[in-house]
C-alpha cells in the first residue's frame, strides 16, 4: 500500500455515509510484520530478539493494544523466518508488505540484513524500526522510513576509549599508551575502527595506535595476527569480533601468553558462553562496550520494570538483544498512539520527532535527523571481575562498580 | 629472529591440522575420481559428535577419537552404499555426484541447526588454554597434540597404503579398476572401504578442530576450501604431496601476515591455487598414485 493511502479510502466512505461497509483504522487489529534470523548464522541472536518482540506484543495486548484515536486496538505481529540471508530477508519484506498487507515493519537483527531490508521498506514507503542494525553506513543514506536504536559502533568504540582516558589521566596507565588495534572486515568492525582511530587523533599525545589490521569473519587461525600485536608491545589491546572470533581470538591470545594493560574485544566480553568456553580467569578483566545492561534497572525505573517483568515471564535476565527487540516495537507503538491512526506518514512524522523515556541508557529515545534517524544513545562500558560479575564501570552516572587499570593479571 | 620462528612454528602447527582435513578428500578422489563436496559436512559432524561425547559422557575429546573415526566411516558407507555408487562412474557422473554430495552436506547442514540450533559450540578441557614453553616461544598444548596426531595419522596412512594388502588394493584400483576387476579385487569393495576411510579422516579433522576452534552448523565451509586448495597443490591422488601442500599453505598464510593486511592473507592460498593449476596443473608434487 503506498503512503498515505488509507487517508483518502476512509474519506471515501465517510463521504458516501458507507462506513459500516469500510474497515475502520484498527478495527481488525494492528498487523506489524517482522522478520528474524530463526536459523542460520544468526539464529541464537535471532532467537533473543524474537522474546524481546513478543514480550512488547504481549505487554500492550495486554493494555488491550494500541490506542488508534479513540479505540484501542490489538496489535499482531506476523513474524518470519529470514534464515540470515539478505536475500530472504528481502523477499519476506517484500511479502509482508505486499501479500500480508502489515501496516508496519518492525526490523530483522544484523546490519547485512537491516541494511537490505531497508530499502524495501523505503521502495515501499512503510515505517521501518529496528533495533537490529548498528553500522552508520546503512543511515548514511538518510532513507525517510527507517529508524534505528542501535546506536552507532563508533561510539561503542569511543566508550571504551573514554573510560581509558579516564584511567590514564589518573595516572594508572601511563603516559603515552601504544594501542593494537584489530577489527573485522564488516561495517561494524570498520565503525570500530573509526571510533578508536579518531579519539586517538584527538588526543594525539596520549595514544598511538601501532597495530592497525582487519580480519575475515570466522577466522580459524589468529596466531600470525596476534603474533604482530606481540612484537609491537602494545599497551592496549582492542579488537572487534563477534562471539565465535571473541572466543577463538582470545584462547589462542591466552595460549601465546599475551597480557596488556587494558583488553577488550567491543560489545564482547561478558558473555556467559565465553567464560564456559574459556574458563573465568581467561576472561577476568575484558573490557565491553554495550547498547543496554540489565544493571541499568538500578537507576532507570522503565529498564527495571522491563527487567523484572521479563524475568517472570521467560525466568532470566533479559541481555542487550531482548532488550532492543523489546523497546524497538515499544517506539513503533508509541508512534502510533501517538499518531492516533495507522497512516503511515502520520506515524512516520511522529517516529521523527519523537522524544520519549526509555530504557535505553540516557534514559531517552530519539531518532535525530543529522544522523539519518540513527539513535545516538549511549554505551555502557562493562568489565568482567574474577567473581564472575560483569558491573558497569562507565559512565559514572550508572556505574554500578569500579573498573580495574592496568589488567591485574599482566603482573603475575 | 625470535618472530620469524614464533611464524613458523605456528606455521607447522597449523599444517598439521590442514593436512588431517584434506587428506580424506585427496583420498576419495584419488581412488574414486569423486569430488566429495559432504566432506566439509562430515567435519561438521565429526566435530559435533566429539562435543556431544564431551558435554554429555564426559569423554576427553583425544579419547574420543576411536569412537568418532569409526561413526564417520558408517556415515561415509551409508552416503557410498546409500546413494553414490548408484551414479555413473567417471566423467558422465560427475555433476551428479557433485549436485547428489552437496545435497547430502546441505541435509547434515540442517539437521545440525535443527539438533543443536546455530549457536557457537566449543570443547573445553583442563588443558584448552594451557601452553608450554620453548626456547621463548609459548606452544598451545592442544596444537601440539593436533599436530602430532596428524602425524601420527599420515605415518599411518602411509604405511596402510603402502604395506597391507588392502592398502595396496586401493591404489591399484585408483590406477585401473578394470584390470582390478580382472584379476579378482572386489572393486565395489574398495570404493566403499575408500568412502568410508575418507569419511573417517574427515570427521577426525573436525574434532580436531573443535578442539581448537569454536563452531556451529556452518564449520566445514571454509575447512572444505581449504582441503581443495591443498589436495590440488599437492597433486591429486597423492598422500604425501597433500601433507607437503598442507605445510606450503601454511607457511605462505601465516608469513603472508609480514607483507600483506591480514585479511588478505586467506586469499593468498587461492592466489597460490591458481598460479598451480596454470604453470604445474598436476600439482607441485606431481600426479601420484596415493603413496
Amino acid at each position: 500500500m503506498p503512503p498515505s493511502a488509507s487517508r483518502p479510502i476512509v474519506a471515501l466512505c465517510l463521504a458516501a455515509g458507507v462506513a459500516g461497509g469500510c474497515k475502520k483504522e484498527g478495527a481488525g487489529g494492528v498487523k506489524i510484520g517482522a522478520t528474524l534470523p530463526l536459523t542460520g548464522a544468526e539464529a541464537r541472536v535471532g532467537a533473543f530478539y524474537k522474546e524481546g518482540y513478543d514480550y512488547a506484543f504481549e505487554q500492550q495486548n495486554k493494555k488491550g493494544g494500541v490506542k488508534v484515536g479513540d479505540k484501542t486496538a490489538p496489535v499482531t505481529l506476523i513474524l518470519l523466518d529470514d534464515t540470515s540471508t539478505q536475500a530472504t530477508a528481502v523477499g519476506l519484506a517484500d511479502r509482508l508488505i505486499n501479500s500480508d498487507k502489515v501496516d508496519f515493519l518492525l526490523g530483522t537483527y544484523a546490519s547485512h540484513l537491516v541494511e537490505a531490508q531497508s530499502a524495501v521498506a523505503e521502495q515501499n514507503g512503510i515505517p521501518y524500526v529496528n533495533g537490529g542494525g548498528g553500522a552508520s553506513q546503512i543511515y548514511s543514506k538518510k532513507y525517510k522510513w527507517l529508524f534505528g536504536l542501535l546506536a552507532p559502533v563508533e561510539l561503542l568504540a569511543d566508550a571504551i576509549m573514554r573510560w581509558v582516558d579516564t584511567q590514564q589521566k589518573a595516572g594508572k596507565l601511563g603516559k603515552q599508551l601504544k594501542v593494537g588495534l584489530l577489527w573485522e572486515n564488516t561495517a561494524h568492525g570498520k565503525d570500530f575502527r573509526k571510533g578508536v582511530t579518531d579519539f586517538a587523533q584527538k588526543n594525539t599525545g596520549a595514544y598511538r595506535v601501532l597495530v592497525d589490521e582487519s580480519f575475515e569473519l570466522n577466522g580459524k587461525d589468529f596466531s600470525a595476527l596476534l603474533g604482530k600485536v606481540k612484537a609491537a608491545n602494545v599497551d592496549l589491546f582492542l579488537a572487534d569480533a563477534h562471539l565465535a572470533d571473541y572466543i577463538t581470538m582470545q584462547r589462542q591470545y591466552v595460549t601465546a601468553g599475551m597480557c596488556h594493560k587494558v583488553l577488550s574485544y567491543g560489545a564482547r566480553g561478558s558473555e556467559k558462553q565465553a567464560a564456559e568456553a574459556l574458563g573465568q580467569k581467561n576472561v577476568d578483566y575484558v573490557l565491553s562496550s554495550v547498547w543496554w545492561s540489565s544493571q541499568l534497572a538500578d537507576k532507570n525505573p522503565l529498564a527495571k520494570e522491563f527487567v523484572d517483568g521479563f524475568k517472570a515471564r521467560y525466568n532470566h535476565l533479559p541481555e542487550w538483544y531482548q532488550a532492543m527487540g523489546y523497546e524497538t516495537a515499544r517506539a513503533l507503538f508509541v508512534a502510533i498512539e501517538q499518531a492516533g491512526s495507522l497512516d503511515r506518514e502520520a506515524v512516520r512524522q511522529k517516529l521523527m520527532a519523537m522524544k520519549i523515556p526509555s530504557i535505553l541508557p540516557g534514559g531517552e529515545l530519539s531518532f535525530p535527523a543529522e544522523f539519518g534517524q540513527q539513535s545516538h544513545a549511549p554505551f555502557v562500558v562493562q568489565q568482567n571481575q574474577p567473581d564472575g560479575s560483569s558491573p558497569i564501570v562507565y559512565p559514572d552516572s550508572v556505574a554500578t562498580g569500579k573498573g580495574v587499570a592496568p589488567n591485574p593479571n599482566c603482573g603475575k | 629472529m625470535q618472530r620469524f620462528a614464533e611464524l613458523l612454528v605456528a606455521a607447522v602447527l597449523l599444517a598439521g591440522l590442514y593436512a588431517t582435513m584434506a587428506y580424506g578428500l585427496g583420498l576419495i578422489y584419488g581412488v574414486l575420481r569423486v569430488v566429495n563436496l559432504n566432506h566439509g559436512g562430515v567435519i561438521m559432524a565429526g566435530a559435533y559428535l566429539g562435543w556431544v561425547l564431551h558435554e554429555k559422557l564426559g569423554i576427553d575429546p583425544y579419547v574420543s577419537i576411536p569412537l568418532v573415526v569409526v561413526a564417520s566411516f558408517l556415515i561415509g558407507i551409508v552416503v557410498y552404499r546409500g546413494l553414490v555408487r548408484h551414479l555413473p562412474r567417471g566423467a558422465a557422473g560427475a555433476v551428479q555426484s557433485l549436485l547428489l554430495l552437496f545435497g547430502v552436506w546441505l541435509v547434515l547442514r540442517n539437521a545440525a541447526y535443527l539438533l543443536f540450533t546455530g549457536n557457537d559450540q566449543t570443547i573445553r578441557t583442563p588443558y584448552s588454554t594451557e601452553s608450554v614453553r620453548a626456547m621463548g616461544i609459548s606452544l598451545s598444548v592442544n596444537r601440539l597434540a593436533v599436530f602430532g596426531i596428524a602425524v601420527l595419522t599420515l605415518v599411518l596412512l602411509h604405511l596402510f597404503l603402502t604395506r597391507t594388502f588392502t592398502g595396496k588394493a586401493i591404489r591399484a584400483v585408483a590406477q585401473n579398476p578394470d584390470s582390478c576387476t580382472l584379476v579378482g579385487v572386489d572393486v565395489e569393495r574398495i570404493y566403499t572401504l575408500t568412502f568410508g576411510l575418507g569419511s573417517a579422516l574427515a570427521g577426525l579433522a573436525g574434532l580436531l578442530g573443535a578442539t581448537l576452534f569454536s563452531f556451529s552448523p556452518s564449520f566445514g565451509s571454509v575447512e572444505l576450501l581449504k582441503s581443495f586448495v591443498i589436495v590440488v597443490l599437492g597433486g591429486l591422488g597423492s598422500v604425501m604431496g597433500t601433507a607437503a601442500a598442507a605445510l606450503v599453505l601454511a607457511v605462505v598464510e601465516v608469513f603472508a601476515i609480514l607483507l600483506l593486511p591480514a585479511y588478505l592473507t586467506a586469499a593468498v592460498g587461492f592466489v597460490l591455487l591458481v598460479l598451480v593449476l596454470v604453470f604445474r596443473p598436476g600439482g607441485l608434487f606431481g600426479q601420484r598414485v596415493l603413496g
